[in-house]
């Protein structure tokens, strides 16, 4: 899986491409993970995800668990429908910040 | 539509491809297209990475049809006799702390489908998942 990482005021925002299954889930881990010890502010966007399954949400909790231990701010964006469906299904929409846009999920970092 | 399927993660990618194949050729819409897609892939993975410990190649099968306004999905493997169903469900309420990490997939499962039951056939795991193609809302 391709994944691209970018600096927006001080925020770490990650660009997971394609789907995110279980044979793509390892490397969608290994990518997030390596993010995390050094960026405490990190948005995922979910803009070029097509579909997650619960492999992909298993790489989300953890991800989110690391940051919520950390004192860190996570959030997750820009999800199609059916991507926020899957969230929702979940419960997750319960546990983690998610906003519709990018700029709602920045201001709630307070920038 | 019937897919011999070996018990290698990588043919998920494939599985996924056909799946799509059939939805389109059969007027399924792209929403239930993805919902049978998850199915599809939680019970596959489950198949490929627990049915079957003793390292060898193995195949099972994916059977999947339309009929009027229901897909049936048949998934038959004969690795070791394991009931899905069984397992117990998450806890969608939990905070993110105390969240477990697993146990979403047959969750999801049962969310997408009307009706999915287990049965041992003949030395063989078999699972037959009934989704209804109405839209709820």
């Amino acid at each position: 899986m391709e994944i691209t990482t970018k600096k927006d005021s001080g925020i770490t925002v990650v660009y997971p491409s394609g789907r995110i299954d279980t044979s793509t889930a390892k490397s969608f881990e290994e990518g997030i993970m390596k993010v995390i010890p050094d960026n405490q502010q990190i948005i995922i966007s979910f803009s070029d995800i097509s579909y997650i399954s619960s492999a992909g949400l298993r790489v989300i909790l953890m991800a989110g668990k690391k940051i919520a231990s950390m004192k860190g701010q996570f959030a997750l964006t820009e999800m199609s429908e059916k991507i926020y469906e899957v969230f929702k299904m979940s419960g997750f929409d319960k546990i983690l910040k998610i906003y519709p846009t990018f700029d709602d999920a920045k201001t709630s970092f307070g920038k | 539509m019937l897919l011999s399927v070996k018990n290698d993660i990588r043919e998920i990618d494939r599985v996924f491809s056909c799946i799509k194949e059939f939805c389109h050729t059969s007027g399924v819409s792209e929403k239930k297209c993805f919902d049978i897609l998850i199915i599809i892939d939680e019970l596959a993975t489950n198949v490929i990475s627990y049915a079957f410990n003793d390292g060898q190649e193995h195949t099972f099968t994916i059977a999947i049809d339309k009929k009027d306004d229901v897909v049936h999905i048949r998934i038959s493997d004969a690795g070791i006799p394991f009931d899905p169903l069984k397992k117990n469900e998450p806890d969608t309420d939990a905070s993110l702390e105390s969240r477990k990490i697993g146990g979403l997939g047959i969750f999801f499962v049962k969310q997408l489908s009307q009706l999915v039951t287990y049965e041992r056939v003949e030395d063989k795991n078999q699972l037959d998942i009934f989704v209804s193609l109405k839209e709820e809302e």
